[in-house]
């Protein structure tokens, strides 16, 4: 569950912005007319510049290696699920899917395994976003015409996991949906 | 007589634009209030109405800067009327055309109108898709000219490196460019970049919607050509807002004008180049796109943030700390919008590292955080410019009533109907979903309380609205 703590500190940030905001908008109102503002404005910014630089300096080595296409870099993935998305539906097999005549079956996946789904879209551009059981967004990729992009993971809990959407694709994009299992 | 004429073509654009401004509120509190179930729209009419909601913004937002900036440049440079007229004659007739593909012919592929999506049959008009792309070309072709227009108008007078004050970055410089000038040039750069990028975007649509599917595109370059366009243009619009901001915030407080100094033409020498890089992040899911540039669009999206904290946000801090200044409506909303551009940007950063999109990415997330920077940031930059404009030729007494009423219901419904999408994007909740899934019903009472507050948000800026529409139409009816 990766999504609390970002809101967390989204929310920390966005409060520290605003008292910095009020502070600054409080200091002006009660500003007398003799007073001159910010002393050694430039050194100031300079230091303001710097840490920011170095706080976001941080964020980028600890957060890039974590992107994922580096996730499962050198693993063999156990098994391998193709998904051919269209309007409005994901077809899943374990057999590649013959464009012309698309078809899939029930799809069941071993727990802490490497899964790679190749995913392609028979039409437009589709997401394929996998929610757990308790209903939170856990990885995705687009599925593209033309092109299949591979999504690796391994599920560390069993149970039934759902498939949803992501990138509008037409009147009925909120309904497309399909489901598997990992055991 | 060309002081008129400017004043009367500028009332014109405000007018225009706080209409169509009003209209799409409407139409976002109506999807708000379809996805809460309040009401019941059949899921054509609501990706319609979505379409037409997430292009008309974008559009009246450009124009809005675009008509504030042309009007400013009056001080610096001599502008074309021609071409300012010619710009607003296409907008509206573009903006006919685009209301009658999506609410005639519900043409609902989304503002972004993805390839293919707009080609595949969607039960529209067959005419909505054409219609669609013309009105696209119409609005491109009128703020292309423009553009150029205002880039040969600065050209005129200041060299290619005086208008982007290179010569700040060295010892003593002789010549001084106004930060107005330097920031207009940036912009109307990116802003011909991505214009000119939409023309070869909507080349490629016509030779493929004309070739009866003998040419056929590839899909991850016109995903490419779609961000380039769609994320520079949205960025483009809020640095025009930050170019009034520089003209005018010092001004209209009793301070002395900003200047342009060497870190101030570093900082935006930079930002032209991370703003034209930061597209990649709506790729970052398309695994197939090279690493490199997914990489890129990281460090473009992180390093954006440093000039813009560093150098607008910082001189706004020392304009303001510790001095007697006068506020009035222009500042506030000025200052407002800096604080909401910031929260906005921090809620971006956070989308643009790579590993927190695979949990955000086309969630609410995403319309929380450009929502945050544009109707909490860039429109406040607009209305600051709008207030600002039309007090300066008809009766002005500063009514702090309806200063602090706009204020107040300004922030209670920004806040609110924000705070809706940042917890929906938490929650998983997806975009661009006429109605939830019964398993995301969570989604279905923040769609409430955001229509609710959005609603608050709306009264605010009709009471702006109509304050400042009848300042504008007694501008027009004047004859000095």
């Amino acid at each position: 569950m990766q999504q609390q703590p970002i809101l967390v500190l989204f929310l920390a940030l966005a409060g520290a912005a605003t008292i910095v905001f009020i502070y600054v908008f409080v200091s002006s109102k009660k500003a007398a007319q003799t007073d001159q503002g910010m002393s050694n404005p430039l050194k100031k910014r300079f230091w303001f510049l710097l840490i920011l630089f170095v706080i976001l300096g941080i964020f980028t080595s600890v957060t890039i290696p974590k992107s994922p296409y580096y996730l499962f870099a050198g693993e063999t993935p156990t098994k391998v699920v193709h998904v051919s998305a269209r309007q409005f539906a994901f077809i899943l097999s374990e057999k590649a899917i013959d464009p012309k005549n698309p078809s899939g079956e029930n799809i069941e996946l071993p727990a802490n395994e490497l899964v790679e789904f190749r995913v392609t879209s028979l039409d437009v551009n589709h997401g394929f976003a996998i929610y757990d059981d308790s209903n939170r967004l856990i990885t995705q990729v687009q599925a593209m015409p033309g092109y299949v992009n591979r999504l690796q993971y391994k599920f560390k809990k069993p149970g039934k996991y759902d498939i949803l959407c992501l990138e509008y694709c037409g009147m009925a994009h909120q309904v497309m949906k399909s489901t598997f299992i990992v055991k | 007589m060309e002081s008129i004429k400017i004043k009367k073509i500028t009332s014109v654009w405000i007018i225009t634009v706080l209409l169509l401004f009003v209209a799409s509120i409407v139409l976002g509190i109506l999807m708000r209030l379809n996805q809460g179930e309040v009401i019941s729209q059949s899921p054509i009419t609501f990706y319609s109405n979505m379409t037409t909601h997430g292009l008309t913004m974008i559009g009246i937002w450009f124009v809005a800067g675009m008509a504030a900036v042309n009007y400013l440049m009056q001080r610096y440079v001599k502008t074309s009327y021609t071409a300012n007229v010619f710009a607003l004659v296409l907008t509206v007739v573009g903006v006919v055309l685009f209301w009658a593909s999506t609410f005639v012919g519900k043409f609902h592929a989304a503002w972004t109108f993805l390839y293919p999506l707009p080609f595949k049959d969607m039960g529209s008009e067959t005419w909505a898709t054409i219609l669609f792309l013309i009105s696209l070309t119409v609005f491109g072709i009128g703020w292309l000219i423009w553009s150029v227009s205002l880039m040969a108008q600065i050209l005129k007078k200041y060299s290619i490196s005086q208008s982007f004050a290179w010569q700040h970055l060295t010892k003593n410089p002789t010549v001084e460019t106004p930060p107005f000038i330097l920031i207009t040039m940036v912009t109307l750069v990116g802003v011909i970049a991505c214009l000119i990028t939409a023309v070869v975007l909507l080349v490629l649509f016509y030779a493929e919607y004309f070739s009866g599917g003998s040419f056929v595109n590839d899909a991850l370059l016109m995903k490419n050509l779609t961000y380039f366009f769609g994320h520079t243009i949205a960025n483009e619009m809020l640095y025009l807002g930050l170019a009034v901001i520089y003209e005018l915030f010092a001004e209209v407080s009793g301070r002395p004008k900003w200047k342009t100094t060497w870190y101030v033409a570093l900082a935006w020498n930079l930002s032209l180049v991370f703003i034209l890089t930061a597209f990649f992040h709506h790729l970052y899911m398309d695994f197939v796109q090279p690493e490199g540039l997914q990489i890129v669009g990281q460090l473009a999206s992180y390093l954006a943030s440093l000039p813009a904290a560093g150098v607008t946000v910082f001189s706004i801090f020392i304009a303001v700390y510790r001095t007697k200044i006068k506020w009035s409506l222009t500042n506030l909303l000025f200052f407002m919008g800096i604080a909401g551009w910031v929260i906005g940007g921090l809620g971006a950063v956070i989308d643009s590292t790579i590993s927190n999109n695979i949990v955000l990415h086309n969630t609410l997330w995403v319309p929380a955080h450009f929502h945050t920077y544009n109707a909490m940031g860039n429109v406040l930059f607009s209305l600051g410019f709008f207030y600002w404009f039309s007090t300066q030729f008809t009766a002005y007494f500063h009514n702090k009533k309806f200063t602090n009423s706009i204020l107040a219901l300004l922030l209670i419904g920004g806040t609110g109907f924000l705070l809706a999408f940042y917890v929906g994007g938490a929650e998983s909740i997806p975009r661009r979903y006429s109605t939830y899934p019964a398993e995301l019903s969570v989604g279905v009472n923040l769609a409430t309380i955001g229509a609710v507050f959005a609603t608050i948000y709306l009264i605010a800026i009709l009471m702006f609205f109509f304050n400042i529409t009848k300042r504008c139409l007694k501008i027009l009816s004047s004859t000095s």
